[in-house]
Order: structure tokens, then C-alpha cells, then sequence
């Protein structure tokens, strides 16, 4: 009946949407003997090679490298964009500070191709020797989480009850310590979901790291692409699909475990932004 | 048209009952109140009728037809909701039109019947509003409008005032008991307020734990309560419930605290006596059936609300005279009547008495 | 009183770290943008620029290339779109009694969502490959045809397919929520008015939901837009620039070509463009919300 139907929707969209996932995952376990006979979706023979040659670190490839920067620069371009845009949620929820000016300005900002600053940023960064460096790429990444990290948190904010405000304020608080000792606590589910959130999209990011780094700061979205490059005979795929898993594998677990929340964050921009 | 029959009629959730083997027959143009405590299966009750819910056995029949498996809008019944489920994206004259819409009425016919009904419920100045921008009450109106317009056999009722303030649901309580003596249709309807059901209803059921306690007209139910949870239910302020004893023919022991004579039938064996407080009075502490203490007194205006302290029988309401004059702490003398008294056995069902003379 | 003066003073204080943050990271290159789009400057004059008015503008107005990338992200950007949202909306609610009972269904389904743009089209590269992957193996071995995914006259569509399996759960997602949303006694008095699924589905259901239909739309156009990181990895800028984004001119006109005065001046035409739709959207969506409270 109609149920039996529904399960059989779900099958071929969970494969066919997933389908590059799964085959990449499947392509890293073939030997190079196999990949040259096998293109089909099931392993002969599993092989572990592949991860192995991925985590044998050469002057052109280190794959640790990568994986170092992505979760640096993942870390600073979250926490800061968080760090930033708390307090400020604050003000404009409760103080209605730029309800009609900063809130929508850093919500549309959601929706321009960031590349338009790409440019400016790379001279500016040149200058200030920001390039090529983790810390750089970092400051960048917070920008591009901002406009969900804002939005999420003041919506959260703006949840609470105004007497909780009303009664701190009573007891005496001013309003830096309403902030970290009220508000704070009582927000750290949408804190922590906007942390995880941005960590996954910091991650993920490609264009800026393409721009902004060459061999120091270079995250994993990047990092993999070097081991596409065909070096003699054509490209390693077994290897190159071990990296790729290995470069997809922290957002996907995170994504796996927390997929509530992190549903949360991706439609609170839409659903009230 | 209009009579609507259970029998033996139940709804498992797994293995809870929510309503169990219940039995009742509604007759046509009858205002039937089904009343109970949170949780009792009122809504589940109401629910199975209109056919949002489904029935695990039994049988449902409206005019004679098996309608246990039958969708809603088979049934031709009418259902106004507590939340007024209004279609927020429709005006108030496409909500109401709406199920005229679906049943493939003309337009014409549509309009007309829409703008009859919202004449009487005195909407038409809102045909063209969105239902974010009425009031409350508006909005039941139109929930009713909507129900009146599909001229159904029968109307359920959800609970529909609880969503009100206390002075817009006297108004409203007003409004449906004109509806019903207006259109004369069969009436069901679902509250936990007691008042409402003492007031509108042409008979009462009251429910609990998903079994009916008790049916009959609002007077029965206040007059002879069949069991102590009825009594308890009904009338407002609630009844007080006094532990006693019987002690010879045609005597009642208060706890030690005081003699009631009051004829008792055959081997009856009262352990509870139930007295409403407004057939209670204060009378000096030695002419009294008991005496206590008085605790507190509220001044209602119209009388006066007295709780009185007895160490055996517990805290007693008594509703005095507003002009009576009682300090706290004075000792005082309670006056049982003992014709509009009941008795209540150990499993708190009701125990007859010998017929009075009145 | 002073109070109160104090309070908005310490809003303020609270909210200035990132307006400062924002001033110099944002405010600061969009300056820098403009007097770049109006100026001779190459690599080694970056810090002298020579103003010398709109010639800029007007090479990229007779550029080609620039219109073939708008070209591109216009009908890249409404095409994906279109079909995130209609698959989406399908799926939402056709699954949504599945999802309701196992939650753990949407995890899976979101899947694709946590996966860098980046590496997904890498990832492509490999399924599309002649000889390490899959499709064109069981293209050959079932049906007997071989197509070149990312030869000159398949690669758009390639990129389409490829966009949309990506994305198309976020708007699954999204339209998965709203139509959780609609609250049960609105459908059970529709029930009592006796709409049957199809009549739910288009007179209750679907208008209740137009809202975030409408908001998907534009999310996905404008990230449909703006594509780069896929098209990137996977055709770059294609043959003959066919597969170029406006966000792969620009990044191409950069730094490939060096033309720092070109790509900084088709970013502003792009900022602007994007600012006055945005604009719009907002002052449209105002007087929406103005008018129905």
C-alpha cells in the first residue's frame, strides 16, 4: 500500500541524493589494480591502502596540514563570529538597536556573492600580511557566519521572557552581567547549535581558502583538490577518494549527530529572517 | 434527523482505554453536555462521534445509520473547535463558504447562505476580514457561522469558551442557547466547566476516566447525585462531605461530632453525607447538628462564604445570609438540611432514603 | 532618567565590537572596490592608483565573457531553483509520515547538505569518470550509450543535476518544518468540511505553506546565483567560458588574467545589482507583512 510506496520514495532519494557520497566512499577501499577494472559500486577486494598512502605526508601533499588548518581556521572563524554577534543579538533584541538598520544589513549580507570582497580583501590582506596564514582565513570565515550566528541568537533571545531581564535588573545587575550570567545559561542551546553550525560552514568553505592561501594555511576543501592533480599517469582515484572522505568525514559526523539542531539553525534564517 | 446512538462504543490508544463500552442515545434537538475532568475522554467522546477519531469497537448510528466507519463529512455533523481552526488564509466569507465550496454548491447559492448566516450572527460588517484581524469572540462566531452554513444534522462543540475572558463567555453561553432554541438542532457539547453544563444543558452527562458517572437533567444531577464524584462535580460551590455512621433506624452519627435524624431505608449503611454549602446555616453552637470554628469568611456581595473547622469532619463551607455577622474564631452551630442531604455508601455510590413527606 | 540614557549607552557598548569588526572588514574593501573600479591599477601600482573615471565599466560592459557568466548564473540560479523547490516540496510531503515516526530518516536525508560544494564536485569528477566511475559503466553496461557529461553541449545540465541533488534537501528540510507547522484542528475543520487529500492538499495545505515556498525560491536562486565552488572543481570556467559564473569571471578575471581593474568593476556592477533586488525584496515584503497586520 501507499506506505510501502513511501519507503521506496525514501530509498531512491536517499541514493540518489547521497549517490557521490557513497560511491567516493566505496572507490576508497579499491586497490589501484582494481580501480583500473571495477568502476561499479561494489568492492572486490577492500583495501586500506588508500588511507594509508593519504596519511604519508610529501613536500607537495600533508594531509595533516590540512586537516591542522581546517580545524583552526573552522574554530576561529566560529567562535569569533559568536563572540561577536551575542553581544550584539543583545542589544538589538532587548535595546532594539538596529532592528531596521544592522539586523537586515548583516541578514541580506546572507544573500551577496561574497566574491565582491574577495578582491579588496586579498590586497588588504597583502598588506597587512594576512595571507596565506590560518589567521586570515580565520577572520574571513567569521564573516561569512555571521548573518545566520546573528540571526539564530536573536531570535533565541528575543524567546525569553523580558522579566528575565526585569529581574536581574532589580537585583542589581548591570547589563554585561545580564548578559553573561543570565542570558548566556539560559541561550546556550542556540550558542552551541550556532558554534556547531558555523564550525560545519567554515569547514566546507572553498573560495575563500582558494584565494586567500597557498601552501601554509591550506584547509582540507582545498587541499584536496592537489591530490587531483595528475601526477604522470593520470589521477589516483582510490587515493583522492580516501582523502575526500577523510576531508568530508568531520561535518557529516557532526551533521549525524546533531542533525535536530543543526535542522534548527539552517531554516531559522528563512522561517524568520 | 438529528438522533445520534452509541452503543457499547470504545477507543484504545495500544493497550489504554479512553473510553470504555459506553452506551448513549441522543434524541433529535436535544442539547446534550458532556462533562468531566482533564483527561476523562470528553474530547475523545466528542471526537469519535464527529469521526477525527476512530473507533476501536462499538457502534456509532446517527438517524438509525451505521456511521461507525463513515468519514466526517458523511455524517453531515458540524464541528466548532476550542482553537476556532479558522483557515487563517481565507477571509470570513471564504471559511464559511468553504465546505458549501467543496460540496459543489453554486456560487449563488454559496453567497446566499453565507451572507443568511452571517446576518444572524451579526458578521456581515467582517465578510471581507482576515481572521488574524478579528477578536476572540469574533472568531468563535465565524467558527459558528461556518458550522451553521453546512446545515448539518447535529453540532459538536469543543469545549468553544475556554479561549474566552469570564465576561465575553457569559455573552457567548447566552448566544449558543439562543442558537439552539433558534435552529432547534441536536447539540453536543464538551466542557469541564460545570457551569456551562448546569446551564445550557438539556441533559448532562458527566464522564470519567473515559465511563459515563451519570446522566440526567441538570436538576437530577444536582437533586440526586448517583455517586459521590457526580455530587462533588456538580454545583458550585462544591458539596461538603462529612464522614458519619448510621446509628439506629433513623439516625446518623456525625463522627462523635453530632446527631442527624434523618428516616433510613432497609440495611443501608451510610460511611459519607453530602451537604451542598447553601443548605447548610450557621445556627448558635448549641442548637446545631455540629459545631466548629470559623476560619475565614468571604464576602461575596450577594452572601457570604463561611469555612468552618470541625476537628473530626474537616474544613466546612457554609454560604450565609450577607447581612450574617461571624468573627473568626467564634464557635458556631451548623444546621444540616436534612431533606436536601445525601447519603453515600462505602464505595461512594448513593443510598436511598425512605420516601419524605414534603 | 539616567537610567535609561545609561541603558542604550550600554547597548551600544555591547553592539560596537562588531559593527568595528564589520567597518574594517567590509566597509573598508567596498571603499577600496569603488576607487579600484575607477582607476588604472595593476599588481605592482596597487598602492597608487590612477583614477582614470569608468573605462573599467566599460570594459566589461563589451565584454562577452561578463554577459555569458550573468548569462549563466541567471538560468543556473532560476533552474536549480525551481527544481530544489518542486522536488523538495514532493518529497517533504510525501515522506512527512515517515519522518514523523523516525526522525533519524531526515539525518540521511540531510546528508548531502554536510559535504563541502567543493568536495561533492570533486567527488563527481570521480562518478562521472569514463573509466574509475560508476555512471558511465552502468550507462554503458544497461542501456548501451555513453554520454560526455562534461563535454560542451551536456556540461550545463551535468551542473544542474549536480547543484540540485546537492541542495535539494535543505529545501526538504525547510518545506518539512512548514508543513509540521500547520496546525492539526485547521485540517481536522477541513476534514469536517469535507475536503478529501487533494482538496486539503491544494485549498488548506499548499496556501498555508506559499510563505516558505516563496522564501525557498529566493534562498536557492540567490545561492544558485553565486555558484562557484562545484562549477570550480568541476568544469571551471568550461569550454569557451560556457560554465563560467558571474563568481568564476570575477575570480578568473583576477587572477588568471591579472585584470584587477575589470573583475573589481564587475563586482561592483554585481554588489549593486544584488543591493537593489535586495532592497526591493525588502520594501516588497514590508508592505506584505504591513498589509495583512
Amino acid at each position: 500500500m501507499i506506505n510501502v510506496l513511501r519507503w521506496l520514495v525514501f530509498a531512491i532519494a536517499a541514493f540518489a541524493m547521497n549517490f557521490p557520497i557513497l560511491v567516493t566512499l566505496v572507490t576508497s577501499f579499491k586497490s589501484t589494480r582494481e580501480l583500473s577494472t571495477n568502476p561499479g559500486l561494489w568492492v572486490q577486494a577492500p583495501t586500506l591502502d588508500n588511507y594509508l598512502a593519504v596519511f604519508q605526508v610529501s613536500d607537495r601533499l600533508n594531509i595533516f596540514l590540512y586537516l591542522f588548518n581546517s580545524i583552526t581556521v573552522a574554530f576561529i572563524g566560529t567562535t569569533l563570529a559568536v563572540m561577536l554577534a551575542f553581544p550584539a543579538a543583545y542589544a538589538i533584541a532587548r535595546g532594539k538597536l538596529g532592528e531596521r538598520t544592522l539586523l537586515p544589513f548583516i541578514v541580506n549580507l546572507r544573500a551577496v556573492p561574497l566574491i565582491i570582497f574577495a578582491i579588496p580583501l586579498y590586497m588588504m590582506f597583502q598588506w597587512l600580511a594576512l595571507l596565506d596564514t590560518r589567521l586570515g582565513l580565520g577572520l574571513i570565515l567569521s564573516i561569512v557566519n555571521l548573518p545566520l550566528a546573528l540571526v539564530i541568537l536573536v531570535n533565541a533571545i528575543r524567546d525569553l521572557p523580558g522579566e528575565l531581564d526585569e529581574a536581574a535588573l532589580m537585583d542589581g545587575a548591570s547589563r554585561l552581567q545580564i548578559l553573561l550570567r543570565v542570558i548566556a545559561p539560559v541561550c546556550r542551546p542556540a550558542i552551541v547549535t550556532s558554534l556547531i553550525f558555523g564550525f560545519i560552514t567554515s569547514w566546507n568553505e572553498f573560495l575563500f581558502g582558494l584565494m586567500l592561501t597557498t601552501s601554509k594555511a591550506v584547509p582540507i576543501t582545498v587541499g584536496a583538490s592537489f591530490f587531483f592533480a595528475a601526477s604522470g599517469g593520470g589521477v589516483q582515484w582510490g587515493v583522492a577518494s580516501a582523502v575526500m572522505v577523510v576531508g568530508a568525514l568531520p561535518p557529516v559526523l557532526l551533521g549525524l549527530i546533531m542533525y535536530r539542531q543543526i535542522s534548527g539553525s539552517m531554516t531559522a534564517g528563512a522561517v524568520k529572517g | 434527523m438529528g438522533t445520534i446512538s452509541l452503543r457499547k462504543a470504545g477507543k484504545q490508544y495500544g493497550v489504554i482505554d479512553i473510553i470504555k463500552d459506553l452506551d448513549l442515545e441522543i434524541a433529535d434537538g436535544e442539547f446534550v453536555v458532556i462533562v468531566g475532568p482533564s483527561g476523562c475522554g470528553k474530547s475523545t467522546l466528542l471526537r469519535m462521534i464527529a469521526g477525527l477519531e476512530q473507533t476501536t469497537y462499538g457502534q456509532i448510528l446517527i438517524d438509525g445509520q451505521d456511521v461507525t466507519a463513515a468519514a466526517p463529512v458523511e455524517r453531515k455533523l458540524a464541528m466548532v473547535f476550542q482553537s476556532y481552526a479558522l483557515y487563517p488564509h481565507m477571509t470570513v466569507r471564504q471559511n464559511m463558504g468553504f465546505g458549501l465550496k467543496l460540496a459543489k454548491l453554486s456560487a449563488g447559492t454559496i453567497k446566499a447562505k453565507v451572507d443568511a448566516a452571517a446576518d444572524a450572527l451579526k458578521l456581515t460588517p467582517l465578510l471581507n476580514r482576515y481572521p488574524k484581524e478579528l477578536s476572540g469572540g469574533q472568531r468563535q462566531r465565524v467558527a459558528i457561522g461556518r458550522a451553521i452554513v453546512r446545515e448539518p444534522v447535529g453540532f459538536l462543540f469543543d469545549e468553544p469558551l475556554s479561549n474566552l475572558d469570564a465576561a465575553l463567555r457569559v455573552d457567548m453561553r447566552l448566544e449558543i442557547a439562543k442558537l439552539h432554541r433558534t435552529l432547534g438542532a441536536t447539540m453536543i457539547y464538551v466542557t469541564h466547566d460545570q457551569v456551562e453544563a448546569m446551564t445550557l444543558a438539556d441533559r448532562i452527562v458527566v464522564l470519567k476516566d473515559g465511563r459515563v458517572m451519570q446522566h440526567g437533567t441538570p436538576h437530577d444531577l444536582y437533586e440526586k447525585p448517583a455517586n459521590l464524584f457526580v455530587a462533588q462535580f456538580i454545583g458550585s460551590p462544591k458539596m461538603n462531605v462529612l464522614p458519619c455512621r448510621r446509628s439506629g433506624d433513623s439516625r446518623l452519627d456525625l463522627s462523635g461530632e453530632g446527631i442527624m435524624e434523618l428516616p433510613l431505608t432497609g440495611d443501608a449503611a451510610p460511611l459519607q453525607i453530602g451537604a451542598r454549602p447553601e443548605h447548610l446555616s450557621l445556627v448558635a453552637p448549641e442548637s446545631g447538628h455540629c459545631r466548629g470554628t470559623v476560619e475565614a469568611s468571604e464576602y461575596l456581595g450577594g452572601s457570604i462564604s463561611v469555612f468552618v473547622r470541625n476537628p473530626t469532619l474537616g474544613l466546612i463551607n457554609v454560604s450565609a445570609p450577607a447581612d450574617s455577622a461571624f468573627g473568626i474564631g467564634e464557635t458556631v452551630g451548623i444546621r444540616i438540611d436534612s431533606t436536601r442531604s445525601s447519603l453515600f455508601d462505602g464505595k461512594g455510590l448513593a443510598i436511598g432514603t425512605a420516601p419524605l413527606t414534603l | 532618567m539616567k537610567t535609561q540614557r545609561a541603558n542604550t549607552s550600554e547597548f551600544k557598548l555591547l553592539a560596537t565590537p562588531l559593527v568595528l569588526f564589520l567597518l574594517l572588514f567590509l566597509g573598508f574593501p567596498a571603499i577600496v572596490n569603488l576607487i579600484y573600479s575607477i582607476s588604472d591599477v595593476s599588481f605592482e601600482t596597487l598602492r597608487q592608483p590612477q583614477i582614470t573615471g569608468l573605462s573599467n565599466f566599460v570594459a566589461v560592459w563589451n565584454d562577452n565573457a561578463f554577459w555569458q557568466a550573468s548569462w549563466f548564473s541567471l538560468r543556473f540560479g532560476a533552474i536549480t531553483a525551481l527544481l530544489e523547490c518542486a522536488l523538495g516540496l514532493f518529497l517533504a510531503i510525501f515522506l512527512s509520515p515517515l519522518i514523523e515516526k523516525r526522525s533519524w530518516l531526515m539525518a540521511i536525508l540531510m546528508l548531502p547538505l554536510m559535504v563541502a560544494p567543493a568536495l561533492v564536485g570533486l567527488m563527481y569528477r570521480l562518478v562521472l569518470h569514463e573509466f574509475a566511475g560508476p555512471v558511465p559503466y552502468y550507462l554503458w553496461a544497461w542501456f548501451g550509450a555513453s554520454l560526455s557529461f562534461l563535454g560542451p553541449t551536456s556540461a550545463f545540465w551535468t551542473l544542474i543535476v549536480v547543484e540540485t541533488l546537492q541542495w535539494t534537501p535543505f529545501a526538504l528540510l525547510l518545506f518539512y518544518m512548514a508543513y509540521r507547522a500547520i496546525p492539526t484542528e485547521v485540517v481536522e475543520a477541513s476534514a469536517m468540511d469535507g475536503a478529501r487529500r487533494w482538496n486539503l492538499l491544494w485549498y488548506i495545505e499548499l496556501p498555508l505553506m506559499a510563505p516558505t515556498i516563496i522564501v525557498a525560491l529566493l534562498i536557492r536562486f540567490i545561492d544558485g546565483f553565486r555558484v562557484f565552488d562545484n562549477v570550480y572543481v568541476l568544469t571551471g570556467s568550461g569550454p569557451g567560458g560556457s560554465t563560467a559564473s558571474l563568481s568564476i569571471y570575477i575570480y578568473e578575471a583576477f587572477f588568471k588574467q591579472g585584470a584587477i581593474g575589470k573583475a573589481v568593476a564587475a563586482s561592483v556592477i554585481l554588489f549593486a545589482v544584488s543591493f537593489a533586488v535586495l532592497y526591493g525584496l525588502n520594501l516588497f515584503a514590508g508592505r506584505r507583512k504591513g498589509a495583512l497586520t
